[in-house]
């Protein structure tokens, strides 16, 4: 009867290993290929290599242009909002008005007044497409950030798309709800520079830290949604009961998905990737924002979580930390008064419900697989006790 | 002629004072403090201002008239809290530093020869970056002996 037993414990052991090891994650689908497509959708190795250098040639132009516009802008000293460039095409005198209105307006929602680093905002209307020469860049936000040569200028190239142009052009209204309004639309695209201007030039560890990261957690000093009232990058996973929901929750990396189901270590190790290397800050320091920037973040909703932290502690300790010389774990803890995964877990709440993770199997695997799984512990129950000798 | 210009340097005459707030706050100062040390009417105030970042330095040499006694200053603006002064001598030797004065760092000298010497300040707290600075090397008047 003892060998029973232990062939019993050893069967189910080995069931729950296998299951462990095999049972797919919650949300997970089969990854099975579409019959409706025919060709791999990343493109062929000729055409990913052309893309490539067209990405390096679109980089390299939008930082020289940026250097140009620093050296030509003339300020206006009586304005201490941001400055405003047009490229692209000549605006109407009312136009320029309506725009340097609306940024003001902007800037006075952010709390910002006469600041020590001064923001210039170069918008990019679009151009009507030329064949002879490659396209520049216009559907990617570019930050050119102060440094030693320019201490109080930070610049924002803020392309404007075809429905941008059209509503500065005044040709169009920005009433569709899709696109948001004209002035988040604003305040979203000062990024990095908004915190520039509030806060001045960061310490070398927080500096470092936000290269590292590519300002995934600096993109919006506002306390709206980037784009529109409550929107975030969140919302952008779409509707949890849908698959690609899932799908998009595990595109990110594991500590960023830890950090959704509240857990406190993940949320520590999402924010602070970047932070364990001091990089050199290159000179111009030009910050590049991903096309796609909500796929590649670390913290969800990341954009907006240093504004948060910002309001939650306080200018005097948001200060202390944003200019600390100490590592950032340490700073950031000293300026939350607590532990930044418990901080950071309890703010994720805020915005979305933790989800579960670990394994999930399907009901109609489980039913199959615990069938086999009796009829085989019979059958070895049966067999064994049959070979018993008494 | 010289003594007019000199005199209008460091008097509290209005100038034009453009830039942004904190520029003119460490301009208007420094103008306070040249005044108040006393300048000597024979020989020009150098002055020097600028910004930095937490930790950065800025350098700059002046030539330093022998027997003369000089008072050199640094102030900053409000988000300052520390500003390090240091006198280098023309092998480039650290003279004298001043560092406990917080944001207002002063040091007396007289150079034994005339020589190009090195002043070197360093901004050791700056609540908001950057912080202006502004430095001034005043002769002082000789005291009778």
């Amino acid at each position: 009867m003892a060998s029973v037993k232990r062939w019993v414990a050893v069967g189910l052991t080995a069931c729950f290993v296998l299951a462990l090891a095999y049972l797919p994650p919650r949300g997970a689908e089969s990854s099975g290929k579409s019959p409706f497509v025919g060709q791999p959708l990343w493109g062929t190795p000729a055409r990913q290599h052309a893309q490539a250098l067209a990405d390096g040639w679109r980089k390299v132009d939008a930082t020289l242009r940026l250097l140009e516009d620093r050296q030509r802008v003339r300020r206006d000293s009586l304005r201490a909002g941001p400055t405003i460039v047009f490229h692209g095409a000549t605006l109407p005198p009312n136009s320029v008005h309506n725009v340097e209105t609306m940024i003001d307006s902007v800037w006075r929602d952010l709390g910002l007044g006469e600041t020590k680093v001064r923001v210039t905002l170069v918008i990019e209307l679009q151009r009507p497409y030329s064949s002879d020469t490659p396209t520049p860049l216009q559907d990617q936000v570019a930050y050119l950030a102060p440094d030693s040569t320019h201490r109080t200028t930070c610049l924002a190239y803020l392309p404007a798309g075809t429905y941008w142009t059209l509503v500065i052009l005044g040709k169009r209204d920005a009433r569709h709800e899709g696109f948001g309004r004209f002035e988040h639309w604003l305040q979203a695209g000062l990024g990095p520079c908004a915190f520039y201007a509030a806060y001045g030039t960061p310490g070398r560890p927080v500096e470092s830290w936000l290269a590292a990261r590519h300002w995934d957690v600096g993109l919006y000093l506002g306390s709206h949604g980037i784009a529109g009232e409550r929107f975030s990058s969140l919302d952008l996973l779409g509707d949890p009961r849908s698959p690609w929901y899932w799908d998009g929750v595990y595109s990110f990396p594991p500590a960023t998905v830890a950090c959704l189901a509240g857990r406190p270590r993940g949320c520590r190790a999402a924010v602070l990737t970047g932070a364990a290397e001091e990089r050199t800050i290159p000179i111009p320091n030009v910050v590049l924002v991903e096309r796609r920037w909500w796929r590649v973040q670390h913290l969800l909703p990341g954009e907006r979580y240093l504004g948060d932290i910002a309001r939650t502690v306080g200018r005097d300790r948001f200060l202390s930390f944003w200019t600390s010389g100490q590592p950032v774990d340490t700073a950031l803890a000293l300026a939350l008064k607590r532990p930044v995964g418990e901080w950071t877990a309890d703010w994720e709440r805020g915005f979305v419900r933790p989800i579960r993770l670990g394994p999930t199997p399907p009901l109609g695997g489980v039913a199959i697989a615990l069938t086999i799984a009796v009829f085989a512990i019979v059958v070895v129950a049966g067999t064994a006790s049959r070979r018993q000798i008494r | 002629m010289r003594t007019i210009l000199v005199l209008l340097s460091v008097s509290g005459i209005p100038r034009v004072l453009i830039g942004q707030r904190w520029e003119r706050q460490v301009q208007e100062r420094v103008q306070r403090t040249i005044a108040a040390v006393g300048p000597s009417p024979r020989l020009p105030v150098v002055r020097r201002s600028g910004m930095l970042n937490t930790d950065e330095a800025a350098s700059f040499q002046t030539t330093l008239a022998q027997h003369t006694p000089y008072a050199i200053i640094a102030v900053c603006d409000d988000d300052c809290s520390r500003l390090q002064l240091t006198l280098l001598s023309p092998s480039g030797s650290d003279i004298a530093k001043e560092r406990n004065s917080e944001s207002l760092p002063t040091l007396h000298f007289t150079a034994a020869t005339t020589g190009v010497y090195g002043i070197r300040v360093v901004m050791e707290g700056c609540r908001w970056n950057p912080c202006w600075y502004a430095i001034a090397v005043v002769p002082l008047r000789k005291t009778p002996s």
